[in-house]
């Protein structure tokens, strides 16, 4: 199933480069430089909204539970589409360096295609649904990608020493209607994004997550700190869509991994 | 009837109703197997009723592992361990129980199973790892009925085989302590077993425990230094 729902993202990237309205007045370059070798992954269109018939979203703007599927997808998670973060002049080097190995057509291995977890935030990128669940105390968000998972404690600090994990350790609490997620204790062995911004293990990641449209949709505003790559914090802004009408499939990226060892032996070349 | 008595009889089969919901037990929490097994065995202690041919494969998967070859294993490749397998292991699981849906979700990879409540068996369903599940509670028992395996795995860690024929029931009953939970695994796999056959696991509570997160293929990449 997860291949089926892989040829129809193809399908709808496909539909994306052939929508150009979609990629004007953004740069298709890193900088805007027109160097074709900096040539940036243009965006996916993305899934549609819930079907008319779908059971209608739950009107509580305190309960996100159900199937949510983003809107569009961006390969780079700048604060406008199209603009880099604000990394350091050394780490925007790194994103050139991948991006020219992009599209040369030999990409650095990043941790998804070693079957890792995406890391945050870009694990909040996908095009593939979520779904969240609602048990007291806590969020959990199941990814259909590569079965990642979230568990966000509610109204708990961090422990004092988090261990460093894919996906870091999230406590959230409310703020009137806005769920505000705080992440920290993530490793540095994912990216921010899909072209490849790096992040250290001081990354720091900020949700709030709002309902709006009577339910139909979610809003998040993604804060993202990091004083070893970024010179500064910075924030974008993305829409989920309610999709009642969408059950998350099974997800098993491992059946793919050729660098799995066999009897501690690594057969694929 | 009048009208007054209607509205009685409503008020008290409204009641009844839900005193039952009231009932059902909340297994939401994490749970272990404090007693895996590797080779699992019917509830009577005797061996699965295997067909001859399926004993062969499980003859050969046993004896190829005696000599530490696992490659008819996708476990070790960080292949989902399948079912009941994945219930017979020393793993901590937990379960995320809501009214429509019910969540397994297994620490060993962060494997999630969603098991959709009373709803109808799929006809023609995807071959998966983990089947696709539907459940109903009969009375103070979950039993989650699982069709849509995929052949690869295994029912258990010692290589028993089953086909994509499987129909796996599981029933979940809630100790008075509510500490425990006692399951019962019923396999019906008739090309691979000579009868229906069913299998005991009792799981326990484990208060205050916070699934980890565990990366196979992490693992696997920078394996623990001996």
């Amino acid at each position: 199933m997860a291949r089926i729902r892989s040829a129809v993202i193809l399908a709808i990237a496909g539909l994306a480069l052939a929508l150009p309205a979609l990629s004007q007045n953004r740069p298709k370059t890193l900088h805007d430089s027109g160097d074709p070798t900096l040539t940036l992954t243009p965006p996916l269109r993305g899934a549609a909204v819930a079907p008319p018939g779908s059971a209608a979203p739950n009107a509580d703007p305190h309960n996100f539970e159900g199937v949510w599927w983003l809107q569009g997808y961006e390969y780079m998670l700048g604060p406008e589409p199209g603009v880099p973060p604000p990394l350091k002049p050394e780490y925007m080097k790194v994103l050139e360096r991948r991006i020219r190995a992009k599209n040369a057509g030999t990409p650095e291995a990043d941790a998804s295609t070693q079957c890792f977890p995406h890391g945050m935030p870009r694990v909040m990128e996908s095009p593939y649904p979520i779904e969240i669940v609602q048990t007291p105390g806590r969020l959990t968000i199941l990814h259909e990608v590569a079965h990642n998972i979230r568990r966000i404690w509610l109204n708990r600090d961090h422990p004092k020493d988090v261990p460093l994990t894919f996906l870091g350790d999230s406590v959230g609490h409310w703020e009137g209607d806005t769920l505000v997620v705080d992440t920290v204790g993530l490793n540095d062995r994912t990216f921010i994004d899909d072209e490849g911004s790096s992040h250290s293990t001081q990354e720091h990641v900020i949700e709030r997550f709002k309902k709006t449209e009577g339910g139909a949709k979610l809003d998040l505003v993604i804060t993202v700190e990091d004083p070893v790559t970024l010179e500064h914090p910075y924030s974008y802004h993305r829409t989920y869509a309610w999709r009642p009408d969408v059950r998350p499939q099974e997800y098993i990226c491992e059946e793919n991994n050729r660098n799995a060892p066999v009897n501690g032996v690594t057969v694929a070349k | 009837m009048s009208g007054a008595v209607r509205a009685l009889i409503a008020a008290a089969l409204a009641c009844a109703m839900g005193s039952a919901a009231a009932a059902t037990p909340d297994l939401t929490g994490v749970w272990i197997n404090d007693k895996p097994v590797d080779m699992l065995k019917a509830a009577d202690g005797g061996a699965p009723p295997l067909k001859p041919e399926a004993k062969a494969i499980y003859d050969q998967h046993r004896a190829t592992a005696a000599r530490g070859d696992r490659s008819f294993d996708g476990v070790p490749r960080c292949l989902p361990p399948g079912l009941p397998r994945l219930m017979l292991m020393k793993q901590p699981f937990e379960i995320l129980q809501r009214e429509k849906t019910v969540y397994f979700v297994y620490q060993i990879n962060r494997l999630p199973r969603r098991i959709y409540m009373n709803e109808s068996l799929p006809q023609d369903p995807d071959p998966l790892y983990l089947g696709y599940s539907v459940a109903h509670w009969d009375g103070n028992a979950l039993v989650i009925d699982t069709v849509g395996f995929n052949d690869s795995t295994l029912l258990d860690n010692a290589g028993l085989p089953h086909s994509d024929a499987l129909h796996l029931t599981e029933r979940y009953e809630l100790a008075p302590d509510g500490a425990h939970l006692r399951a019962h695994f019923t396999i019906d796999d008739p090309m691979t077993f000579t009868k229906t056959w069913t299998a005991r696991a009792e799981f326990v509570r484990k208060p205050g425990y916070e699934l980890r997160e565990d990366v196979c293929a992490a693992r696997l990449a920078t394996p623990a230094k001996p």
